[in-house]
């Protein structure tokens, strides 16, 4: 897709109509691009290293007022903007950020908020290095892009957290009432997002939740110390101020089959049931007592709070020499957590070499900094216990980086003779996910994928059931957080469209 | 929210409890397990559902006070509400044609076998229950169980100790009797469902055990309850909780349910603590 093709439809003509507004003008000339271009962007203030690794408080700190006006306005507002095709939900970004400028925080978040019901959310957790800030228009004058991300973060943690349930922001839209029901199945970000655009279209929306909080991935998944759980708290909140109705120890598929809820008058389907299904590498003493997938790790930790056992019920492994396998986001959340828990040597095996890991630069950043340790071209070919069944070491092997794979990325070829041992007491395997089957293959006639994902139009993200809609990492795999947004928003307009039809 | 409507011990250490859940009891269907989470602190833990009432939207669970969790459940008064309770989980268990289906429980076992009793009797199978426990004054449900059973059998510590019996020598002889028998169901204490699988499996019985592994989400989220079924391995939540015992490595599942022995203990104590601190 190219960066045109990426706005929603109308977008471009919205855009420079709002860049066009007097006030706009006037701030563009308030200082000139020659100034503009010579402000450095702001750091981010962070909880020192060595701090940090001692709790779970979040690492950045957050723009203050004054960071975030500075590194607002080093945005150019150009004319062409690269930001916002960039944005997988397409936030009128130059707008909020021009706001920030002018000191305008209210209009700022009503902004972001047309498009985006989680910006606190996604501020913290995005890969804006991929995604807004990549084409960002100071990257080509050779300066570091506008810190979108931690603007983004500002706005919504300045307003949401003040209050009471965001519905200030929203009692000025008007909205219509529409009769029909419809149910999301999964309250991640996918189904968060689906659910409160349904909401603003005016549909009655209930949300299903299996586990017993909210929030999906993004209360099992992302530790405290990347996402603190009352920012997580307060944008569900402003979700449930637009009338959505969360329903939590509901599993659809076992509480009630998608065809009882039909029955009860839910007349279409947003399946943002999760990449629920953790992969392990099937080699000998993976059920070793100490070896853990990712989702039970950091679902003991997060959403569970097992940090915080004996005070909460749940026990978390507590390690001397912690090694995670894998190089993705969760492989990050993952060993900083280890560390946290007091693991006096916190280490990630990856497979492949520095530069293909999926992490976010940031996570990266901040995992070095903490001190963890990073193998690359490594891979666990054996578990080794002790008599009890407890984990005692690994195997690994050595690789080289051969041909590109399917994927595009060179494809990790093992090197022979090279095997070594390690002493390691916990290990956690953190090398993706896939969908969770519990529901999606109780649909019969519902079309899956070579991994058993859901298929989908992408474009409405309508599966092959009628009614049906699918996105996030139900349908993706393993992706990340702004991705299933994008995909529960295309859906529900894609849903509105679909009723409207009848 | 899941109100209490009741909490009451059966026998020492067995507790019945009784919670408002008419979606899952509506749902409910026998073999299947429930997670639990007794308050805002509690752990998700898999309870067996013991039975149901659709027309009142009730629940029933008979569990082991054991560790904290299930002393906090214990400890609950009619009123109170769970932090949480999810389910039906796990599969329901393929129970193949035809012949009399021998139901083999113990401790909660015995009340968690009994929706089987019900729907494999209504179903017009002929069942045999065997219930194990202690000696007689730990045997609950009798009667209840009686009105769904062909037979019903005990196996109390007498029958065993100092006779020199083994267990396989015990089913050889009830099925003797009953040679329609083509179909073993174990529920109860892990050393219970090993022995009788081994028993079953020697003498060429189909045997089925209901696992009980440690679980944190029971939707197959995280493979906590990892076992190995002839080296492949499955969760028990979603592919289980019922496994043929035959193939299952049972000194992984042993190992696998002690994986947090030492903090459960440390746990249970604080919790004590804190109950005398209560009552000085």
């Amino acid at each position: 897709m190219s960066g045109q093709d990426r706005l929603e439809p109308g977008q471009a003509e919205r855009l420079s109509k709002e860049r066009e507004k007097d006030w706009r003008k006037a701030l563009r000339r308030e200082l000139s691009l020659q100034k503009r271009l010579s402000i450095d962007r702001q750091p981010m203030p962070e909880q020192e290293s060595g701090v940090r690794i001692k709790n779970f408080r979040e690492v950045n700190l957050g723009y203050t007022q004054e960071l975030a006006r500075a590194e607002a306005s080093r945005c150019l507002d150009c004319g062409q903007p690269g930001c916002v095709a960039g944005c997988p939900v397409a936030i009128d970004i130059p707008t909020f950020i021009k706001y920030i400028e002018a000191g305008e925080l209210e209009k700022a978040l009503e902004k972001i908020r047309e498009t985006n019901g989680l910006p606190a959310i996604c501020g913290r957790v995005c890969p804006q290095e991929v995604q807004c800030e990549k084409d960002c228009n100071l990257v080509r004058a050779g300066k570091a892009p506008v810190a979108i991300g931690h603007l983004e973060r500002f706005v919504a943690d300045y307003l949401c957290l003040r209050e009471e349930t965001g519905a200030a922001v929203s009692a000025g839209h008007d909205r219509l009432r529409r009769p029909e029901k419809i149910a999301v199945v999964g309250s991640g970000p996918g189904g968060l997002t689906a659910a409160a655009d349904l909401a603003r279209l005016g549909f009655r929306v209930t949300v299903f939740e299996a586990l017993h909080l909210p929030g999906g991935v993004l209360a099992y998944g992302i530790p405290e110390f990347r996402l603190p759980r009352e920012i997580l708290h307060s944008e569900i909140n402003f979700i449930k101020s637009l009338g959505v109705e969360v329903r939590t120890n509901f599993i659809v598929g076992r509480t009630a089959s998608l065809e009882d809820l039909r029955q009860a008058g839910y007349r279409a389907f947003f399946l943002g049931t999760g990449a629920g299904l953790p992969s392990f590498m099937n080699v000998p003493g993976e059920n070793l007592l100490g070896v853990y997938s990712a989702n039970e790790y950091l679902t003991r930790v997060n959403l569970m709070k097992g940090f915080r056992f004996p005070e909460f019920d749940t026990p978390v492994p507590r390690a001397r020499k912690a090694a995670v396998i894998g190089g993705g986001n969760v492989a990050m959340d993952a060993v900083r957590t280890a560390l946290r828990l007091g693991a006096s040597q916190a280490t990630i095996y990856y497979r492949r070499s520095r530069a293909e890991m999926p992490a976010r630069a940031e996570e990266v950043k901040h995992a070095e900094e903490e001190g963890i340790v990073f193998n690359f071209l490594t891979v666990p070919v054996r578990f080794l216990g002790n008599e009890r069944g407890e984990l005692q070491g690994m195997v690994l092997q050595r690789l080289a980086l051969g041909e590109p794979d399917s994927s595009g990325r060179p494809r990790p070829v093992p090197i022979p003779g090279s095997e070594f041992e390690v002493e390691v007491d916990l290990a956690v395997v953190a090398i993706g996910q896939s969908p969770n089957p519990l529901l999606i293959r109780q649909l019969s006639g519902l079309k899956l994928g070579r991994w058993g994902n859901v298929e989908v139009d992408f474009r409405t993200m309508a599966t092959s059931l009628p009614g049906i809609f699918a996105g996030g990492d139900a349908v993706r795999g393993g992706a990340t957080v702004i991705l299933a947004m994008g995909d529960g928003r295309r859906a529900a307009r894609a849903i509105d469209e679909f009723l409207r039809k009848g | 929210m899941n109100r209490v409507v009741l909490v009451e011990r059966l026998v020492p250490n067995l507790y019945r409890l009784v919670l408002e859940a008419p979606e899952v009891a509506a749902s409910a269907r026998a073999g299947q397990f429930v997670m639990v989470i007794p308050d805002e602190k509690g752990e998700r833990i898999p309870v067996n559902l013991a039975d149901w009432d659709r027309q009142q939207g009730t629940v029933e669970l008979v569990f082991l006070n054991l560790g904290v969790s299930t002393r906090k459940l214990a400890g609950l008064k009619p009123g109170d509400t769970v932090g949480g309770l999810a389910g039906p989980l796990g599969r329901v268990p393929e129970i193949p044609d035809p012949g009399a289906v021998l139901l083999a429980g113990g401790c909660y076992g015995i009340g968690g076998l009994f929706p089987l009793a019900r729907e494999l009797k209504q179903a017009g199978r002929r069942v045999v229950f065997l219930a194990e426990a202690r000696d007689p004054a730990y045997l609950y449900w009798e009667e209840k169980i009686k009105k769904y059973v062909d037979d019903f059998l005990t196996l109390f510590r007498a029958d065993c100790l100092g006779t020199g019996r083994e267990l396989k020598e015990l089913v050889e002889e009830i099925r003797k009797d009953r040679p329609d028998i083509s179909l073993l169901m174990v529920m109860g204490c892990s050393y219970l469902l090993f022995k009788l699988s081994e028993a079953g499996s020697g003498l060429g019985l189909k045997t089925m055990v209901s696992l009980n592994p440690i679980m944190v989400d029971g939707t197959g989220m995280c493979g906590a309850c990892r076992v190995s079924v002839e080296g492949r391995t499955y969760f028990a939540c979603v592919d289980g909780p019922w496994f043929e015992g035959r193939g299952l490595d049972w000194q992984e599942y042993f190992n696998r349910r002690k994986a947090f022995l030492s903090q459960e203990e440390r746990a249970l104590a604080r919790l004590d603590r804190e109950f005398w601190k209560r009552m000085e």
